[in-house]
């Protein structure tokens, strides 16, 4: 059989390839964290837990073109407490099991990742080596033939970033010499039919039963009369007959037709210490479709020789088998953060809701407009923190609250993003308690908090203050840009005018929401008068409403152009709260008015977002008969006003005024002028603005004005506390 | 059960198991190159699954289902991006660890062994998991995948897509039916990808009635919906379903425009 002339051939060994299951990590996740603290001792599988688990699993190669990978899985790790009978339950399932022989294997997890790096990969190897070498010599691996194709696996667990560094290692005993190799082919060339037949049936058989599926090391005698028969290792003595074919078989769970597996190495290292084997035939077993394949499987016969040193009992053999990561001498790492990271999930769940309702009821809804939009809450009370949570609701994810308030003892119950510990010691300030909240609620959200008093007409500063309203006045303008959407939510009438005029200034998509006692009113402001060109903004790129009113504001009609929240107003926002009564001044509305209102303002955004025409789309009116909409959200009105007393609502449009204090093109021509020193005329003089605007004429006229709406004012707009 | 118009699509959980138990069978006849489905009982039952009917515990489960990939240049490109995404973890470790250079160089080198075979790159593979889960809400059945690399790094799910044939990108893209999300597996507690349930008793309905010419010795709803129902939900994630499992089984449904993917294996 040898051919005499040739060099011999070096009998070479495919590597075994290691896989983790996700389940893997996130059982060791959490064994960490309940379990083993910051115990670095080696966490040995077998032998120290009553259930018998098992640290690997592999079987044979059952496809020409792919190999099988040695494979961990959840029930690879100890049960997490309060778990034992479902993993018991799960072990004795996976017993037997043909498609999981169990490996012992040994893990390795460091605390850190300097200490993952500073491990002595050597010398572990050569402990690992050193048992199996000791399960040789004591013919355990004769009894319990898994032992063999022990393994080794060293990790760090990076649990903050959900990244796993690993590194495998599959110890084999070098032989020196190595093996060299007489011949390997196709198992189906080495035998008459009838011996395949046999031993393809006897196969098949060992593989089915439960007590031997899994016991991936075997004898095979093939008696004269074409019998084939399979040993475990420890009938050695009982295959010594003389006439019968032996071979040493083992599952191969390599694919490759010219090399065998790794498992064959420390198999022939057995085969020369123990039986003092020299030439020995193997039978590389792999199968196809779960049947016995012998043109898949190979036999071979190779040269062996026991190493010198491996007489000496106190012996550590060398050895090899740290795995390689394509090709190379380095560590794995695996991200699951995808899949473990729960801010990451939060956010996927919280999208999911929208997505459907895309899916289902709304397939133009634009997801990226609304988590890219903007949105600036001027008032954190409870109409902001409602909004605020309507936001989140549809996607919005970057929220700016802007408020000068603490939390007060009676504003949690109400102001739904508060709760009792934000009262104590003082109270927090409301636009960071604010943003704290919305934080628990979804660690994704981009929130801001801005701790700033909003300056009002009719409430004149002193020249000490001067500056810093002046100061105030500025970072409003600059917020106001640098948003998409405002909000108006405050609580008195005079401090929505300057976020107005700010608003029609720079075209910002702008709803006011304004409450009574059983009364709201919720309100789209139309496009600003002017063109608004960029150079007038501070700073900050284009955003997006900006691009949005570029487009056609130039040519709007005045006439046609949407009304603010004053311009249907004859006086000119002045202190609302200095002339009344007490009762008047603690303004109280029934809880479900602000819930109600916010809810309503929300979804007026998102229908103006969703209209072609924007923020320039004319107001609809509600109309009797449903599905007169174009869009698929619906009529997107003006204004909407409610009332609890009669649980009614209706729908009106206001036009914009020429006379208005806040939005005309008088107003903002002069601000535009005149800047901060019209700003503070307009808050120290409580009859500038009427002046400026011939309101003050107006009024002594007597003239009405045309809406479309009641025109009797409204003198409930404040909203609650 | 006979089908009759008032059928609303639905299935009992006890149905269910019937029709598990004939996929599987009818899979492992028509297809044994494939992995087999197998059913997996469910020693502990999520306290929000409430069912009377204890032998529906489990699920049904295909796994280790690999996909080489067909397009050589979407392929690679995969392949050079997970490298540069290792090189970054690289970098990153180098970064944070003090001990970088125990990173390439550990310690004593092993010893030369020219007993190991050195292989050049094995083509990179992408495994797929399928469960078939019960929902009790929706009393249909529920396809649970993954997609993994052979080291066990899952795909996210533009990798998946990119593994997908055309025509499931168009089925995903333009079906009213199909909707791909990210949910928790019920009895894993994991992540899983699925094709929501919401629609599922619609389209099942019109497969089933829709045929004129259903034959009163014909199989029986029960032990066809499954795999019915595979073949169209099969076809949006890739899953090659047998056609000799389709004939039959839901007489609306054209033989000829199930599309078979070609780089499932055989
Ligand atoms: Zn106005």
């Amino acid at each position: 059989m040898v051919e005499e002339e040739r060099a011999p051939v070096i009998l070479q060994f495919a590597p075994f390839q290691s896989a983790v299951d996700e389940g893997f990590w996130r059982r060791l996740s959490s064994l960490k964290l309940d379990t083993l603290g910051i115990d670095q001792s080696p966490i040995t599988i077998t032998g120290k837990f009553e259930l018998n688990l098992f640290a690997g699993f592999y079987s044979p190669c059952s496809h020409p073109q792919v190999s099988n990978h040695l494979t961990l899985l959840p029930e690879s790790l100890p049960p997490e407490p309060g778990e034992e009978s479902s993993s018991s339950a799960a072990a004795a399932v996976s017993r037997g099991n043909r498609n999981r022989c169990p490996v012992p294997g040994t893990l390795y997890n460091t605390n850190t990742l300097e200490s993952y790096y500073a491990l002595d990969k050597q010398s572990l190897l050569k402990a690992e080596a050193r048992k199996i070498w000791e399960d040789i010599s004591s013919g355990k691996a004769e009894e319990e033939s898994a032992v063999l194709s022990r393994f080794l696996l060293i990790s760090f667990a990076d649990l903050k970033k959900w990244s796993f560094h690993y590194w495998f290692a599959f110890p084999a005993l070098v032989l020196d010499p190595p093996a060299t190799l007489i011949d390997l082919k196709p198992a189906s060339q080495c035998f008459t039919l009838e011996e395949a037949e046999s031993l393809s049936a006897a196969c098949n058989e060992w593989r089915n039963s439960s007590l031997t599926a899994d016991v991936p090391f075997f004898l095979v005698t093939i008696a004269s009369d074409s019998h084939a028969t399979i040993w475990p290792l420890r009938d050695w003595a009982a295959c010594q007959g003389d006439g019968q074919k032996l071979l040493f078989g083992f599952y191969d769970p390599c694919h490759l037709p010219n090399n065998p597996g790794w498992p064959l190495r420390n198999f022939l290292a057995l085969i020369c210490l123990r039986w003092n084997m020299e030439k020995v035939r193997f039978l590389c077993y792999r199968e196809k479709h779960g049947f016995a394949d012998l043109g898949l499987s190979l036999v071979g016969e190779a040269l062996v020789s026991v190493p010198q040193g491996w007489k000496d009992p106190h012996c550590v053999p060398n050895a090899v088998g740290w795995e390689l990561n394509r090709g190379k001498k380095v560590s794995r790492c695996i991200s699951l953060r995808q899949s473990m990271d729960p801010t990451r999930l939060a956010i996927s769940a919280a999208d999911l809701n929208l997505k459907l309702m895309r899916w289902r009821a709304l397939p133009s809804l634009n997801l990226n407009n609304l988590s890219s939009i903007k949105c600036l809450l001027l008032g954190a009370g409870t109409l902001g923190c409602q909004v605020a949570r309507m936001l989140m609701a549809w996607g919005v994810r970057k929220i700016t609250l802007l408020d000068s308030g603490r939390v007060a003892m009676s504003n949690p119950v109400r102001q739904s993003l508060y709760t009792f510990e934000d009262c104590l010691n003082g109270g927090n300030m409301k636009a960071m308690a604010a943003v704290n909240s919305l934080e628990r609620i979804l660690p994704a959200v981009e929130a801001e908090g801005i701790v700033m008093a909003i300056p009002m007409p009719g409430h004149p500063v002193s020249t000490q203050e001067e500056n810093s309203v002046l100061e105030d006045c500025r970072h409003l303008q600059d917020l106001i840009t640098s948003h998409d959407a405002v909000f108006l939510l405050t609580d008195t009438r005079e401090s929505r005018w300057l976020p107005t005029l700010l608003c029609a200034n720079s075209n910002r998509i702008t709803i006011t929401a304004a409450l009574g006692f059983d009364s709201y009113v919720v309100m789209r402001h139309g496009a600003g008068p002017l063109n608004y060109s960029s150079d007038i903004k501070s700073e900050g790129e284009e955003t997006l409403s900006a691009q949005m009113g570029n487009l056609s504001t130039g040519g709007t009609d005045e006439r046609l152009r949407l009304g603010c929240y004053f311009c249907n107003d004859v006086v000119a926002p002045i202190d609302s709260t200095a002339n009344r009564t007490l009762d008047q001044q603690c303004t109280v509305t029934r809880p479900g008015i602000a819930p109600i209102a916010s809810a309503i303002a929300v979804e007026l955004l998102v229908g103006i977002l969703h209209h072609p025409d924007g923020m320039l789309a004319p107001g609809e009116i509600a109309t009797s008969h449903s599905g007169s909409s174009e869009q698929p959200l619906g009529i997107l009105p003006h204004q909407i006003r409610g009332s609890l007393s009669q649980y009614s609502q209706m729908t009106l449009v206001g036009h914009s005024s020429n006379s208005c204090t806040a939005c005309c093109s008088t107003v903002v021509s002069e601000y535009r002028r005149r800047g901060m020193d019209f700003v503070l005329q307009a808050i120290n003089h409580p009859t500038y603005l009427e002046d400026l605007t011939g309101l003050t004429e107006l009024m002594k006229s007597t003239s009405s004005f045309e809406v479309d709406w009641d025109d009797e004012t409204d003198e409930n707009d404040n909203d609650g506390i | 059960m006979d089908i009759c118009s008032s059928w609303d699509g639905t299935l009992s959980s006890s149905d269910f198991r019937v029709a598990a138990t004939t996929l599987s069978k009818k899979w492992k006849v028509i297809n044994p190159v494939f992995p087999p489905w197998t059913w997996v009982p469910c020693p502990r039952r999520p306290f929000w699954v409430a069912s009377s009917d204890s032998e529906v515990d489990g699920y049904l489960s295909l796994e280790n289902f690999y996909q080489l990939s067909s397009n050589e240049v979407g392929h690679r490109c995969s392949i050079e991006t997970q490298a540069l995404n290792n090189l970054v973890d690289v970098l990153c470790s180098y970064k944070s660890s003090p001990a970088k250079e125990e990173l390439v160089n550990c310690g004593k080198e092993e010893p030369v062994d020219n007993a190991t075979l050195v292989q050049s790159d094995d083509q990179e593979m992408h495994f797929y998991d399928f469960h078939i889960v019960y929902s009790n809400s929706y009393r249909v059945p529920v396809l649970y995948f993954r997609g993994y690399q052979s080291d066990g790094q899952l795909l996210a799910l533009d990798e998946i897509e990119r593994d997908l044939p055309l025509n499931s990108l168009k089925i995903l893209r333009e079906s009213k039916w199909t909707f791909m999300t990210q949910e928790e597996h019920p009895y894993l507690n994991r992540p899983w990808y699925t094709l929501h349930p919401c629609g599922t008793s619609e389209w099942m309905k019109l497969l089933f009635l829709g045929g004129d010419s259903q034959t009163k010795d014909g199989p029986t709803i029960q032990q066809q919906y499954l795999v019915s129902w595979l073949s169209v939900v099969g076809q949006a994630v890739g899953l090659r379903i047998p056609l000799e499992m389709i004939n039959n089984s839901c007489p609306l449904y054209p033989v000829n425009s199930v599309t078979l993917s070609n780089e499932v294996n055989d």
